[in-house]
C-alpha cells in the first residue's frame, strides 16, 4: 500500500480508520483527484479471513485503479468526479491467524466473555436485523453475531467511517466462494424498494464479468439466492441510504473453494473488475 | 418449478453431486457440476420433498466436454437421521478411466511404505500431480459423507483433505483412511470427518463404516 501511495501521490493516500481487536491498524486506500467530500464508492475485501482470493483481488484492483487513471477513459471519468475507498485486509487478525494457525478461520479473533471459543462473524455483526434468524447466538459458531451490534472494532470502524463521510453512494463487500452477485436483504424476505434496479444492474454486471473468461455467476437477493443472514454488511449500508449495496462471492463454485489456486488470482480479479466498473459507472450516472 | 439461481435447487444439486461422485468417481475421474439447468420440487404428503434436477456435469480431467444427467433427490419428511434417496441417470458416456485406474492401482500396490499425505490442496490451492488421484478418491469418500448427511438446509463441499493414510490389506482392495474437512455453506462450519474408503479398479469404491 505504501509503495502505491509513493508511486501515485496525487491519487492514492492511506487512511487509518481504526484498530483491530489485536491492535492491528485498519487501513483504507483512498483514490481521489481532489474535491471536497465527493460522492464515493466503498470496496472491501478480506472481511472473512479464509477467503484469500478476495484480499488478493483487492491488491490487484488497487494497482489497477492507480494504473488506469489517466489511461482508461472510464476510470479517469469516474475518478474525476468521485472518490474510491478500498479496504483490502478488513479482518487483519483473522488473516494473520489463517497464516499462522488455521487456514480456514473465518471470524474476528475477539475473546468472548465466558467462552473458550474465539471470534465473531463480522458479516453478522451489523445493525440490520441484528440477532434475528440467520445468525447464531453461540460464540462457538462460525456465524456468531457477537454480543451486540458493532461490538467488533473491525465493523465499528467502517460504520463510523461511513456515517462521518456521509456521501458514499455505492458499497461493495467482497467475499468468496460461490460465484454470486447479491443485493439486500439477507435478514428479511421483504424486497428492497430498489429491487428491480438492483436486479437489472446485477444482470449487467454479471454479463460483463462473464464476457472475459466465460465464468458463470448467478445473482439475486441474499435471502433467496444463498441463505437467510441477519446483521450483514450490505443490509446495514442499504438501510443507511446507500442504494447500490452489493456483495460478491468470487470464484469458484466448490472445486477448490477457499483454497483457490494462485494462477486464478489475476483472471478472477480481471473479470471482477469488469463487473465493478459496471456498478461504479451506473452509480456515477445515477447519483442521488 | 424452481429457479436454478435460488438455494433450494442448488442444495439438492449438491446432494446429488455427492452421490454421483461416490457412485461414478475414481482416481481418474472427478465429476464437477458445470450448470444446474432446471429444477422442480414435488411435495409428497406423508413422505417428503422430492427434487427433480437436470444437471450438466464435467469431468475435471476431461474439461472440453460435458455430460447431461438427471437426478431425483427425495428428502424424507421429518427425518433428521436418514439420508436422502438419490437416483441419477447419466445421459451418454463418461470417459473411460480403465488405463489410469490400472496404473494408479499398480503404483500404490508397489509402494514400499504406505502412502501418507496431508493438506490436499495446501493453503495456496496446490496439489502435487502425484497426489491428484488421491485427491479425487477423497472426492469419492467425501461424496458419500455429503450424500448421507445432506438435508434441505445444508450445502456441503469438500474444503480440504486434512490427512490421508493408506492401509495395506491382505485382499486386493486399496484402503485409504481419510480425514476430510467439509465446508457446510448454510452454517459456514468446517466439519472434520473420518472416512475409510476401499477401492478396486473393477469393483469401484466403497465406504466402510
Amino acid at each position: 500500500m505504501d509503495v502505491l501511495v509513493e508511486d501515485h501521490p496525487n491519487l492514492v493516500s492511506k487512511i487509518q480508520i481504526g484498530q483491530s481487536y489485536e491492535n492491528r491498524p485498519l487501513y483504507v486506500l483512498k483514490f481521489s483527484t481532489g474535491g471536497l467530500n465527493r460522492p464515493a464508492i466503498w470496496l472491501d475485501t478480506g472481511i472473512h479471513s479464509r477467503e484469500w482470493i478476495t484480499q488478493a483481488t483487492g491488491v490487484w484492483t488497487a494497482n489497477k485503479i492507480a494504473k488506469e487513471y489517466g489511461q482508461d477513459l472510464s476510470v479517469t471519468a469516474i475518478l474525476d468526479s468521485m472518490d474510491i475507498f478500498l479496504e483490502i485486509v478488513t479482518n487483519p487478525d483473522g488473516f494473520a491467524f489463517t497464516h499462522s494457525s488455521n487456514r480456514l478461520w473465518r471470524k474476528t479473533r475477539s475473546i468472548n466473555a465466558g467462552s473458550r471459543c474465539v471470534g465473531v462473524d463480522p458479516n453478522r455483526n451489523w445493525d440490520a436485523g441484528f440477532g434475528d434468524a440467520g445468525a447464531s447466538s453461540s460464540s462457538c459458531s462460525e456465524t456468531y453475531h457477537g454480543p451486540y451490534p458493532n461490538s467488533e472494532p473491525e465493523v465499528k470502524s467502517i460504520v463510523d467511517f461511513v456515517k462521518s463521510h456521509g456521501n458514499i453512494k455505492a458499497f461493495v463487500s467482497i467475499h468468496s466462494y460461490s460465484q454470486l452477485l447479491l443485493y439486500p436483504y439477507g435478514y428479511t424476505y421483504t424486497a428492497v424498494p430498489d429491487q428491480q434496479e438492483l436486479h437489472e444492474l446485477s444482470a449487467k454486471a454479471v454479463a460483463a464479468l462473464s464476457s472475459l473468461y466465460g465464468t458463470q455467476y448467478k445473482y439475486g437477493s441474499i435471502i433467496t439466492t444463498i441463505y437467510r443472514a441477519s446483521g450483514s454488511t450490505v443490509d446495514w449500508t442499504y438501510n443507511q441510504g446507500i442504494k447500490y449495496s452489493f456483495t460478491f462471492e468470487l470464484r469458484d463454485t466448490g472445486r477448490y473453494g477457499f483454497l483457490l489456486p494462485a494462477q486464478q488470482i489475476v483472471p478472477t480479479a480481471e473479470e471482477t473488475w469488469l463487473a465493478l466498473k459496471v456498478i461504479i459507472e451506473h452509480t456515477r450516472d445515477n447519483l442521488y | 418449478e424452481l429457479s436454478p439461481s435460488h438455494f433450494p435447487a442448488t442444495r439438492a444439486a449438491a446432494a446429488a453431486l455427492g452421490y454421483l461422485r461416490y457412485l461414478r468417481g475414481g482416481p481418474g475421474r472427478g465429476l464437477e457440476l458445470r450448470e444446474l439447468r432446471r429444477a422442480r420440487r414435488q411435495d409428497i404428503d406423508d413422505v417428503g420433498h422430492k427434487y427433480y434436477l437436470e444437471l450438466e456435469l464435467e469431468d475435471v480431467l476431461d474439461k472440453d466436454r460435458t455430460v447431461n444427467c438427471t437426478a431425483e433427490v427425495l428428502y424424507h419428511l421429518g427425518s433428521k437421521t436418514s439420508a436422502p434417496d438419490v437416483q441419477v441417470t447419466v445421459q451418454g458416456e463418461l470417459r473411460s478411466t480403465e488405463e489410469a485406474d490400472k496404473e494408479f492401482y499398480n503404483r500404490i500396490r508397489s509402494l514400499e511404505k504406505e502412502l501418507v499425505a496431508e493438506n490436499i490442496p495446501d493453503s495456496h490451492g496446490n496439489v502435487p500431480p502425484e497426489l491428484e488421484p488421491i485427491h479425487l478418491l477423497a472426492w469419492v469418500a467425501s461424496g458419500y459423507v455429503i450424500w448421507q448427511n445432506s438435508t434441505e438446509n445444508t450445502k456441503f463441499h469438500l474444503a480440504q483433505v486434512k490427512h490421508v493414510k493408506q492401509v495395506k490389506r491382505s485382499d486386493e482392495d486399496l484402503q485409504f483412511d481419510f480425514v476430510v474437512l467439509l465446508h457446510e455453506m448454510v452454517s459456514q462450519e468446517v466439519l472434520p470427518w473420518e472416512v475409510t474408503l476401499l477401492w478396486h479398479p473393477q469393483r469401484g469404491a466403497q465406504v466402510s463404516q
